[in-house]
């Protein structure tokens, strides 16, 4: 890996926050800061907000797939050495403690290892004022994927 | 254990859960096993540019219909919680619903092994498939 980010995929990154955080809006919703971002490793602090609550009033555990899906991502673009994109092949998650509506947490995902055009990614996720470990989960990328259902309807599977 | 499926009990699981609700969660039983929809919306989308659904409203989705599915089969049971949950995305998905079965694997005392497939056009074309394990009380 080199160590800064490509420039090309550094733009993208920046474009797309903005789109995000103004536009789109589940993103526009959760509050994402960058903490770190670098080369394969990365740390967001986000909102969990009461909507995505459980039946019990404690925030419901697709919130942290949604979180950590979105988060491995954007730290598999970090270690591309050039723009292409991805998609995410599989997810595992682990739910180790519930968290209260209205907290914060702190996503810190590191992509370990690309072989070939698979990324392999994992991803802490804990609460941002004791840094209780609310989940783990490990993750595989394809990278160099097409762009489109539409491609995919016309050309075969994405992948 | 009890394996027959309660649309009442899924429904008041969902109605009482804020996150079905963000994800437009429903359940439907005509002859064979309940079907499960995720009823689009663009909230759903995760690259505007793409315009697929968002994996994690997938997994989350799957997840949350993994849960009802139990309560709606074991009604001695008060209280749920997941453990660990697993999801493969197949292919692309479109900006429209996602239909849902889920199987119940195994239910023991305290953990439950269930799967799910979502599909789109053709379930013989999943999108994504899922595994849970989730406690129980």
């Amino acid at each position: 890996m080199t160590a800064e980010i490509n420039p090309e995929i550094a733009s993208m990154m920046r474009a797309a926050r903005d789109m995000l955080m103004h536009e789109h809006s589940l993103f526009a919703s959760l509050g994402i800061k960058p903490i770190l971002l670098g080369v394969g490793k990365t740390s967001f602090s986000m909102d969990l907000p009461a909507e995505f609550a459980d039946r019990t009033g404690q925030i419901h555990g697709g919130l942290y797939t949604l979180l950590l899906d979105s988060i491995m991502g954007v730290t598999c673009f970090t270690a591309l050495k050039k723009l292409q994109p991805i998609a995410t092949i599989n997810l595992r998650t682990d739910h180790i403690a519930m968290a209260d509506p209205g907290s914060r947490a702190i996503c810190t995902s590191t992509c370990d290892q690309i072989v070939g055009d698979t990324a392999y990614v994992s991803s802490l996720l804990t609460a941002e004022n004791d840094s209780t470990l609310l989940a783990r989960s490990s993750g595989a990328f394809m990278i160099g994927t097409r762009s489109t259902p539409h491609e995919e309807t016309t050309k075969g599977s994405r992948l | 254990m009890s394996t027959s499926f309660n649309l009442d009990r899924a429904n008041e699981f969902f109605s009482e859960t804020p996150m079905a609700h963000w994800l437009q969660t429903s359940v439907r039983e005509e002859n064979g096993p309940p079907v499960y929809r995720l009823t689009f919306h663009e909230k759903h989308i995760g690259n505007p540019v793409i315009r697929a659904l968002h994996g994690g409203v997938i997994g989350a989705y799957l997840e949350t219909i993994m849960q009802g599915h139990l309560i709606a089969c074991a009604p001695e049971m008060s209280s749920i919680r997941t453990v660990s949950f697993s999801v493969d995305y197949l292919r692309s998905s479109k900006p429209q619903d996602m239909h849902a079965e889920v199987t119940i694997e195994r239910q023991g005392r305290r953990l439950a092994f269930l799967s799910a497939r979502g599909w789109q056009d053709e379930y013989s074309k999943p999108v994504a498939l899922a595994h849970a394990a989730l406690r129980t009380d």
